[in-house]
């Protein structure tokens, strides 16, 4: 029984980082269409960045923080300068667009700081908690936490503030919000930035234990795109469900399914897609209508 | 004093030119109005005005050329547009689609004041203030439309087929809370309507637009006393 | 496709009054003999070349067959398939485990060439149902899970020491050194299959194929079940992909779980993409740029590999759509639009800017247009 929760517990964990991404990715796709799939290389970069400010001896925090205001730059100057041109036009291409944005990215930092893995240090320590019985590691609740607190912040931003309510009318529709004087590409880079921000946050939480690598998030960004389709394109919270779902049920199916095992549990959000799918082809959470026509 | 003016103004979407040369000025607290059949560019004409076209010649607003403006910015000048089939927020309650509506203004107490004046003008509004505009009916969407358009305090309303849909009773009373904003509040109005028997209940002159031209423009009286006029766009 | 097929009548037209007379492309006697002079060429090519060269030509061979699979889903039908790689994979790794046990040669083609097409089907039937971007984001999940898929299996993949495999030795009576007898495997192959493709697209399905990359909706209104032909466009690339797969094996004669890792998988896209998506020429490019440009990278500096695919992928979407097979008519247009008649000839240019607004009257043009 410890073994189990202790096993949920870090799932929750991973799948909370999932369920950052995917929510990057849903951001942006209610905002712009489309499906970004350089949200977990952009993560990298970001990490990176920290990386690197650490290594000058800037303190770990501040070099997050740091990156982050990076991360929100980097999103809004990715939005403007290139994907505007192919937002709104046929989605496949602008697709295909954001994985050159990954593949470029993944070479920039392979040529800058090599494909070796890089230690990134960790902001919580390593040990464990007792609590009623089962050792918890600390850096599992703390990621859980911090990225649970992101986005309910993120959410309070689009409830309660008039950028919130702009970035929410943009996004269902652009014509209308520029009838009523909304900046529409600005307001569209603020959305790219916080997506990226989001991504940067669950990057230097999980950089610690991946190790930093170009590629560190090319995994994750299955697992969140997994998550995206189960919870369904048009729902947040639906995402961030399926998401935790993912991380704890592969982390059970990697100890107690033999087969499966810790190297392929990625198959694991894939089995569950498949029979969801044919269950239920709109995500466990999704309405029907939102496909793309 | 005029307010709005266009001289012989093209627009094309790609290479298809829909306006040949539209001309038409709109005075300060004046209404006007556009008629001509489908196809005429009538929607075209106020999506010139709004920058949401590509468009030669000359727009004029309050003696400044806004071509070449965003859209954004040709609403932060004043120029609130309603567009054909509405463009409602779907996903966001009457409230905050007024509140939108209100995006370049700052005081808040002034839109409260605002938003309950907009609640007076449509009474159906107020009791669908928290649901979402996609569940409102065809003439509360509508009504909405104009309603978030006012909030942003404009100077000229562009209204694009108002009555689009709309149970011919439903059409009369989006008219006639449009004809008491416009006593009440003097915003001038460029009005495209198929409709013109609603119209010329509204504005004080219109033009008729022919294939992007304007063939024929004149006072509502002597529009309606001309026989072409009564055979094509008053039903005899 | 409209728009490729109004530039050429319309650089004809102005190419008529200087010439007086039909270019030399359109003369019948150069349409008849082109394809018997390349024949020729192809098959006299791998007598002179270098071992070196010949090598390079067939591995060319084995990606352009590749690439032509990934064009078949993504060119053709407008779906961004992330997984080509991996059919490549399973073919290579169905022919390996064959060839080790000895099995008849045919039988494993025919098996490499069935089994990613299986594969290929059930992820398709799963991943179409959810239309739009789906089947881009579930095929990236393939190249993720194949690798260790492939390690685990270690019995039937050797695991991550991968599998070795020769065959098609050359025969004696050839008096042919190996590299030229694969080369002339490959050329053959790969030759059939580029024939088969090209019958395809341009035939009934190809048309179907486009309609349904054009607009679902008018699809669907004409009778044509999206569904089904992105189901069928996918299971084809799956089989050509193993094609490839086996060929791999021809040429290279190892396969780890590395072959098909997500990395090669994107650099098939890119090579898709800058070759020229729905062009077979682009196919042929597709593959040499997938073979060649590590090559020259490796040569300067190895890690500039990947920063160079992402920024010449970005480039060629931004000024090439077509890629490197639309380079010849891009640069005729060029001239064109430099010279006196401008604005005579000048080709409609896509109304992508009205998106939204006219998707149905661009659907119908499309149908016009499309077959062409």
């Amino acid at each position: 029984m410890g073994t189990f929760i202790q096993l949920v517990i870090d799932g929750l964990s991973t799948g909370s980082v999932y369920a950052a991404l995917a929510l990057a990715i849903v951001l942006v796709h209610s905002a712009t269409g489309l499906i970004n799939f350089a949200q977990g290389g952009m993560a990298v970069l970001a990490a990176y960045f920290a990386w690197y400010l650490t290594n000058q001896g800037v303190p770990l925090i501040v070099a997050i923080l740091l990156s982050i205001v990076f991360s929100f730059a980097l999103g809004a100057v990715v939005e403007r300068w290139l994907m505007r041109r192919f937002e709104r036009g046929d989605p496949d291409t602008a697709v295909v667009v954001t994985i050159g944005l990954l593949t470029l990215i993944t070479g920039i930092a392979g040529w800058l700081w090599t494909y070796n893995n890089q230690q990134f240090p960790s902001l919580f320590p390593l040990d464990t908690v007792s609590f009623l019985g089962v050792s918890v590691s600390i850096r599992s609740i703390g990621t859980t936490v911090v990225i649970v607190v992101a986005m309910v912040l993120l959410q309070a931003l689009f409830v309660g503030t008039k950028l919130g309510l702009a970035l929410r009318a943009v996004a269902i529709n652009p014509q209308s919000a520029a009838f009523s004087g909304l900046p529409v590409g600005r307001l569209l880079m603020v959305g790219w930035g916080l997506a990226a921000v989001l991504g940067a946050v669950a990057g230097a939480l999980v950089a610690p234990q991946l190790t930093l690598t170009p590629g560190m998030l090319d995994n994750a960004l299955v697992y969140a795109l997994a998550a995206v389709i189960l919870g369904g394109l048009t729902s947040p919270v639906g995402v961030v469900v399926a998401a935790w779902i993912i991380g704890i049920l592969e982390n059970l199916a990697a100890v107690y399914v033999p087969f499966i095992g810790h190297d392929l549990k990625i198959a694991v959000p894939f089995i569950l897609l498949f029979v969801v799918l044919i269950v239920r082809p709109q995500g466990l959470f999704g309405r029907k209508t939102v496909v793309r026509v | 004093m005029t307010l709005l003016e266009l001289e012989d103004v093209t627009a094309s979407y790609g290479p298809v030119q829909v306006l040949e040369g539209v001309s038409l000025s709109v005075p300060e607290n004046g209404a006007f109005g556009i008629l001509g059949a489908n196809g005429a560019g009538k929607t075209t004409t106020l999506r010139a005005i709004s920058a949401t076209v590509r468009t030669g010649g000359r727009i004029t607003f309050d003696g400044k050329d806004i071509r070449g403006l965003r859209p954004d910015q040709v609403a932060a000048l004043g120029i609130a547009h309603v567009p054909e089939g509405r463009g409602t927020f779907g996903d966001l309650s009457v409230r905050e689609n007024l509140r939108v509506g209100a995006y370049l203004r700052n005081d808040r107490k002034g839109i409260d004041e605002d938003i309950d004046y907009c609640l007076d003008l449509f009474p159906n509004l107020q009791e669908r203030i928290g649901s979402n505009a996609s569940a409102l009916s065809g003439g509360e969407q509508q009504m909405l439309a104009v309603a978030r358009a006012i909030m942003s305090k404009p100077r000229l309303l562009l209204l694009d087929e108002a009555s689009l849909g709309l149970a011919p009773s439903t059409a009369k009373n989006v008219y006639d809370a449009i004809r008491r904003l416009r006593s009440e509040s003097g915003i001038a109005m460029l009005v495209v309507e198929q409709n013109a028997n609603l119209a010329f209940t509204l504005v004080d002159g219109a033009t008729v637009l022919e294939t992007g031209r304007n063939v024929l423009t004149g006072t509502t009286a002597e529009l309606k006393g001309m026989d072409e006029i009564r055979r094509a766009y008053l039903g005899g | 496709m409209a728009s490729a097929s109004s530039l050429s009548t319309s650089s004809r037209s102005a190419a008529a009054p200087a010439a007086a007379a039909p270019s030399f492309r359109q003369r019948r006697w150069v349409r008849m003999a082109a394809p018997l002079v390349l024949a020729l060429v192809l098959a006299v090519l791998p007598l002179v070349l270098p071992e070196f060269a010949n090598e390079t030509i067939a591995r060319i061979g084995v990606f352009a067959v590749a690439v032509l699979g990934l064009n078949v889903v993504m060119g053709y039908t407008g779906q961004v398939s992330l997984g080509q790689i991996f059919f490549l994979g399973v073919g290579a790794y169905v022919t390996a485990y064959g060839v080790q046990n000895d099995w008849n040669i045919v039988l494993v083609f025919v098996l490499a060439c069935l089994i990613p097409a299986v594969a290929g089907l059930i992820v398709a039937l799963a991943a179409a149902r959810l239309g739009g971007l789906a089947i881009a984001m579930v095929t990236v999940a393939l190249p993720i899970v194949g690798v260790p898929l492939a390690k685990r299996l270690s019995e039937f993949t050797g695991g991550s020491q991968g599998l070795s495999a020769r065959f098609a030795d050359n025969p004696e009576w050839t008096g042919l050194y190996d590299d030229q007898w694969q080369l002339y495997i490959v050329l053959v192959i790969g030759g059939i299959v580029f024939l088969l493709t090209r019958y395809l697209v341009r035939g009934k399905y190809g048309r179907a194929f486009a309609i349904v990359k054009g607009n679902e909706n008018v699809a669907s209104s004409m009778g044509i079940s999206p569904y089904r032909y992105k189901v069928l466009a996918f299971t084809i690339a799956s089989l050509i992909g193993g094609v490839s797969g086996f060929l791999y094996m021809l040429v290279v004669q190892y396969t780890s779980p590395e072959t098909m890792s997500f990395g090669h998988s994107i650099e098939l896209l890119a090579a898709m993409v800058i070759g020229g998506a729905g062009s077979i020429v682009g196919s042929i490019l597709g593959g040499a740029w997938y073979v060649l440009v590590p090559q020259l990278t490796n040569a300067v500096d190895a890690s500039l590999t990947a920063l160079l695919q992402g920024a010449v992928l970005l480039l060629v979407l931004f000024v090439l759509p077509g890629g490197l097979a639309s380079l010849p008519r891009a640069l005729t247009r060029g001239r064109r639009r430099s010279g006196a008649d401008r604005g005579v000839g000048a080709p409609p240019t896509t109304p992508s800017s009205t998106a939204g607004s006219g998707t149905a009257a661009e659907g119908s043009e499309r149908e016009r247009q499309g077959p062409a």
